[in-house]
């Protein structure tokens, strides 16, 4: 593993309640992860706990096998090998872009070396700009190689991104992630934007309340939430009690729905459901039959919030119809469940 | 567009119009902006053009004798002070700011506490406790150290500037982007390697905006100078004028004095356009506490040591003579009124500062342009204008212009208006940044005219922004010396004067409750002035 | 918008002009403020009229009468030094006094038309510390403080001092400017330390900083006063035969051409010339009555007692300003 945390605990002293509670986690080597949740969920903390920045109250933090801060021992940030990337770049605005990339490095083949960072995120003919004259694209690349520049053992991205225009974002991202994987780098991101998260990530790690709410492959997290929260901080998702069924049907309201991902529960337990919008697909012969009530078009779909059932087993769910439909409110449809976007959620959230 | 009638009045209208991007200020605004604009320029033209008139012998006369000498301390002075002060003022910001230093909330305000006691004061109480004769002297024999000449100068004016680079430098460190001192670390560099090639750096421009109002006050203190003994420009201009009944060798050196401050703005405009960085606020975080380990003493010492002198001591000596005074009866109806006349003056040079300032701050913030632009420059450049010139200026102006106001109480409040409307306009120009311009489109859209607009709306959304910058101009004006002793017409000395003659005569008693009640007067607005930085 | 800035400042105006007018006296002082309240006081006493008074140095106010002389704002102007009043005569700043109480001066110490009249008189001497030397070892001259033998043992005023200013006119007018220059670089060859004024001077050879300075002669009466550091000593210089004597100065008033108040100024002048205020003004400076009647200062010199340089003050007016010039050529100017 490249980093490892065990049951690692922060307290801000002016906060009710610990930023990073008993957090406990892997990072592999070479890979890409991202720490998602929404503000104050204590992503960020935990990435400034694994550079060095905050001292964590209890629990262990190594890096590449070192243990880098516990009861005993502490590294201050400059000897753990890290490379950063802040949300604002940081690039000194006194220095060039040669001599921010350059930072703090000496010897003989500094310039060389240099350049060939520069190179690899495309800026080998900026060396002399100044930070100000540059793009916010270009400010960024710098930043990256100014992290990559002394071979980290692991580069830390703080909301890298969410200073860039929407376009510039996107191809940005898939840059810094082609740059990442030449140089075969270990790479913790922190984001809210679970889009980029789904994007960019090998691995995603949701926190809430200082806590891990789920861990897994971007598929993973989407397809199969385990908590509510999760089901509703990434992708939209509609919630539904319902009873587990045989045969991985879950009973609930709507009727009988089929799920792949039910953790094991027993037939007869009481579970909570997390369908996608895009499990249900329009079908004249299909179980459900709902109105429209509202529609929302975003050009890759349309979004409809739809009446299921009536009267008292009456509930609006979320669904993606295809954009070439031509649907309005109060137009009545039917609809099958697919299985693959449906995920019984542990019951804890 | 263009008046086909006169094709000449056309191209003249649409240059005009092209000039304001279309939106050109009603001609009264222009008109006031202007005013006040003329008002601060128009004394330093006729400083000038005395000086251009001096015979080649007054010339040749200063230049062989006086201008080297002048020459040579003004800078020895200003250099020194300027090093000491910027060092002091930058190191206590960071003291108190940034490290665990017991009791670091108290003294940060505590630290600003100086600002209020003008240097002349300063002077009177060194002199007081060190001065040949002084109390140090009567209690052991015999005084430790020379205060007359450079010494006591360098000095004086080190304590009683240092606040302007501590405040300046205290606010950049508040604002510093955390983010540049977490680069550095994870670039591996050590934490006071790091200080040194970030932080410090990133402060450089906060370091020498304190270093410039060091060194422009310095070119322009007359009183703790003069009560010291050293001699600079300030002080031989003020007596060539009291000395001579005629003025152009005066005028020769505040044109030097001149050309000396406009070198120090040159300098800092350049060393500024050089260093247009900016700190992109980004996210702001609480600074970790540097812990002091074994430096905490020394550090408290230093400290402790820099209030002692720049505090206590001058507030102690002032407060003894003060009651010696009031056993004496010094504190009586006479007294009082050079109260009256100090406040009375101030006040109303505070409020043409802030009458003045309105229309120039408002052309800014609503009407930029490239005359705007002069006209601000013009009216901004006063700040760096000695009481001594400015006193000579106006008395040149009304020579020629208002011979029959010459002597007239006005003369007194317009050279304090000129010294001290910048004051005002900085506060006034910061509280109209506030009031986005849509506000005024929105004023506009719901039927008001561009008048009702400005007395509806603008004006009392930046009144207290207005009034905190007639108080700045208030304080320094009862403070201000050298204008009140040149240009008061007769039965109005005021508190300022009052020092200066009863100081340098010796009797202490009398001047010591003057000095006392404009430090405690000045202490009012300090919270102001801290709010700003 | 437009014309609340003019308003405001024509308000002003008008109102600083109010307040002049109030006032029923305007005296422009170059004199000591301390000397000269007393007798102002009791002015206001007897005669219930209100005077304002401006003090400072009196080569500004010549100035200032100038710059106001279409529109007088001062009556009086009290001048320590009567070059100065001379000066401002030859101006036409002053005007002409016809006042039968003048003729309690003698002739040669006011104005043939009365414009100024002398008060006191001031005579330039050394004062010394008689704890640091003698009578017998001080210099005897004024151009012995060119002799290096003297090198930073004095002090004197600054160049701008009124009475200094003058003083170096007398010696110019006796010994040509050209032995005067070179007297200038000799004294300025000697580094003597230069101070804002005589008061300065006293007290500094009173607590024996100094072995002795240049100063008028009342500032040593005054010393001699103080309840410490009184012992102190004064030499009358040049009174050798052939030598030009010490030089007299005088204080006196002028009359303001063009005063706004000029009954109470001619009653204010005329006050001064009685005995009582006269004695007051000489007294409260410890300067020399003009009028031999008066009674002086107990160990004061009568001005008949010592050689006073035979000078008519009025020649030294015209000089005031080459006299500037000159000693600042010599390197000792402000």
């Amino acid at each position: 593993m490249a980093i490892s945390l065990q049951h690692v605990t922060k307290t801000y002293s002016s906060a009710n309640g610990p930023a990073v509670d008993g957090l406990s986690l892997d990072i592999p080597q070479g890979h890409i992860t991202t720490l998602l949740g929404p503000s104050g969920c204590g992503k960020t903390t935990t990435l400034r706990l694994i550079a060095g920045f905050e001292r964590p109250e209890q629990g262990s933090i190594a890096i590449a096998g070192r243990t880098m801060a516990d009861n005993q021992r502490w590294v201050p940030p400059e000897k753990r090998g890290i490379g950063m990337v802040f949300q604002d770049y940081a690039l000194f605005p006194h220095l060039n872009v040669e001599r921010n990339t350059g930072f703090g490095l000496k010897g003989p083949d500094l310039k060389k070396k240099v350049q060939s960072t520069l190179d690899l995120v495309g800026l080998g003919n900026y060396l002399k700009a100044m930070p100000h004259e540059l793009s916010g694209g270009q400010q960024q690349r710098v930043a990256l190689a100014r992290a990559l520049i002394r071979d980290p053992l692991v580069i830390l991205f703080d909301e890298p991104f969410s200073n860039l225009d929407t376009d510039l974002r996107e191809q940005m991202r898939q840059e810094v992630v082609d740059i990442l994987q030449r140089a075969h780098a270990t790479a913790v991101f922190v984001t809210h934007d679970q889009r980029e998260a789904l994007a960019i990530s090998d691995q995603i790690v949701v926190m809430k309340d200082g806590r891990i709410q789920q861990q897994g492959s971007p598929r993973e997290i989407y397809q199969y939430p385990e908590t509510a929260f999760v089901a509703s901080f990434v992708g939209q998702s509609n919630l539904l009690p319902g009873t587990m069924g045989t045969d991985g049907y879950v009973m609930t309201a709507l009727g009988p729905i089929p799920c792949h991902h039910t953790h094991g529960r027993e037939t007869g337990e009481p579970v909570t459901l997390s369908i996608r919008p895009d499990s249900f697909e329009m079908d004249p012969d299909g179980e459900l039959e709902g109105t429209i009530l509202r529609t929302v078009y975003t050009g890759e779909a349309i979004d409809a919030l739809v009446t299921l059932g009536q009267g008292s087993t009456a509930c609006n769910i979320w669904v993606h119809i295809h954009p070439e439909e031509q649907v309005r409110t109060g137009t009545v449809l039917r609809f099958t469940v697919l299985p693959h976007f449906v995920a019984v959620i542990r019951g804890d959230a | 567009m263009s008046n086909s009638k006169h094709p000449v009045m056309g191209k003249v209208r649409q240059a005009w119009m092209r000039h304001w991007q279309g939106r050109p200020p009603s001609a009264g605004l222009l008109t006031a902006a202007f005013f006040g604009a003329a008002i601060m320029i128009i004394p330093v033209v006729y400083v000038v053009s005395l000086a251009a008139e001096a015979g080649p012998g007054a010339w040749s006369r200063l230049f062989t004798t006086r201008v080297p000498t002048l020459w040579w301390n003004t800078f020895a002075l200003t250099i020194s002070v300027t090093a000491a002060s910027v060092t002091i003022g930058g190191l206590l910001a960071f003291l108190t700011l940034r490290t665990d230093l017991p009791g670091r909330g108290l003294f940060r305000w505590l630290l600003a506490v100086p600002l209020a006691v003008p240097p002349y004061i300063g002077a009177l109480a060194y002199i007081l406790v060190f001065g040949p004769r002084g109390l140090w002297f009567q209690w052991l024999g015999s005084a430790p150290v020379d205060i007359y000449g450079f010494v006591g100068a360098f000095w004086v004016l080190t304590l009683f500037t240092y606040p302007y680079t501590y405040l300046i430098t205290s606010a950049a460190l508040r604002r510093l982007n955390q983010n540049f001192e977490e680069a550095g670390l994870s670039c591996g560099v050590p934490y006071w390697k790091v200080l040194l090639t970030v932080t410090l750096k990133l402060l450089r421009p906060s370091l020498g905006a304190g270093a410039v109002l060091t060194a422009l006050y310095v070119l322009s203190d007359f009183g703790a100078i003069a009560m010291l003994r050293y001699n600079t420009f300030t002080r031989a201009i003020y007596y060539q004028m009291t000395g001579r009944f005629d003025q152009s060798a005066a005028a020769v050196l505040s044109l030097l004095l001149m050309v000396v401050t406009v070198l120090v703005l040159t300098v800092e405009r350049f060393t500024r356009a050089q260093q247009a960085f900016r700190q992109d606020s980004g996210t702001y975080r609480k600074p970790q506490l540097i812990k002091l380990g074994h430096l905490r003493w020394p550090s408290l010492v230093f400290l402790g040591l820099i209030l002692f002198s720049a505090v206590l001591l001058p507030i102690a000596v002032l407060l003894y003579w003060t009651v010696l005074g009031w056993n004496q009866g010094t504190v009586d109806a006479r007294f009082w009124q050079f109260a009256w006349n100090s406040f009375s003056s101030a006040a109303a040079a505070a409020l043409l500062c802030v009458l003045l300032a309105l229309p120039l701050t408002y052309l800014k913030s609503r009407y930029p342009s490239r005359s705007t632009a002069a006209l601000l420059r013009i009216a901004y450049g006063g700040y760096a204008l000695p009481g001594v010139i400015v006193a000579l200026g106006i008395m040149i102006v009304y020579d020629r212009f208002l011979p029959v106001f010459y002597g007239s109480l006005s003369m007194l409040i317009l050279a304090l208006t000129v010294r001290f409307l910048p004051q005002s306009m900085q506060s006034q120009d910061a509280a109209l940044e506030l009031v986005s311009p849509r506000l005024d489109e929105a004023a506009r859209s719901m039927g008001q005219t561009p008048l009702g607009v400005l007395y509806r709306v603008i004006f009392p959304a930046i009144l207290p922004g207005a009034a905190a910058g007639g108080a700045l101009a208030f304080v320094s004006a009862l403070k201000e010396l050298p204008a009140a002793l040149l240009l008061r017409p007769a039965g109005f000395d005021t508190l300022s004067v009052r020092i200066w003659m009863e100081s340098v005569e010796g009797f202490y008693a009398y001047a010591a409750p003057a000095a006392l009640l404009l430090i405690a007067v000045s202490m009012l607005p300090l919270r102001l002035i801290l709010n700003r930085y | 918008m437009k014309i609340q800035p003019l308003v405001v400042l024509l308000v002003f105006f008008v109102a600083a002009g109010a307040v002049a007018e109030a006032s029923q006296l305007v005296i422009y002082s170059g004199r000591n403020e301390r000397f000269v309240m007393p007798l102002i006081e009791a002015f206001q006493e007897e005669t219930g009229i209100r005077v304002q008074l401006l003090s400072g140095d009196a080569a500004q106010y010549v100035h200032r009468l100038q710059a106001e002389r279409n529109n007088p704002r001062a009556d009086v102007f009290i001048s320590n030094d009567g070059a100065l009043l001379e000066v401002a005569r030859s101006m036409d700043l002053l005007m002409a006094n016809d006042s039968e109480a003048l003729e309690a001066i003698p002739e040669q110490y006011r104005a043939p038309d009365g414009a100024w009249v002398g008060l006191a008189a001031r005579t330039r001497v050394l004062m010394y510390n008689k704890d640091m030397t003698t009578e017998e070892e001080m210099p005897a001259s004024v151009w012995d403080l060119a002799d290096p033998q003297w090198h930073g043992q004095f002090l004197i005023t600054r160049p701008g001092n009124a009475s200094m200013v003058s003083h170096i006119s007398a010696l110019r007018v006796v010994h040509g400017d050209e032995t005067t220059k070179n007297f200038l670089r000799g004294l300025m060859d000697n580094e003597p330390t230069i101070v804002r004024g005589h008061t300065d001077i006293r007290r500094a050879v009173g607590a024996g900083e100094y072995a002795f300075g240049l100063v008028n002669n009342y500032y040593y009466h005054l010393q001699l006063e103080e309840p410490r550091d009184n012992h102190v000593g004064a030499v009358y210089p040049d009174q050798g035969e052939g030598e030009m004597g010490a030089f007299v100065n005088v204080s006196g008033v002028g009359l303001v051409n063009g005063a706004p108040n000029a009954a109470n100024a001619l009653q204010f002048i005329d006050y001064l010339l009685q005995p009582e205020p006269m004695y007051l003004y000489s007294y409260n400076s410890r300067e020399t009555p003009l009028v031999p009647d008066i009674e002086a200062v107990s160990d004061a010199k009568r001005i008949d007692e010592y050689r006073a340089a035979e000078l008519p003050l009025g020649q030294l007016g015209p000089m005031y300003n080459t006299t500037l010039d000159l000693m600042e050529a010599a390197g000792f100017g402000e």
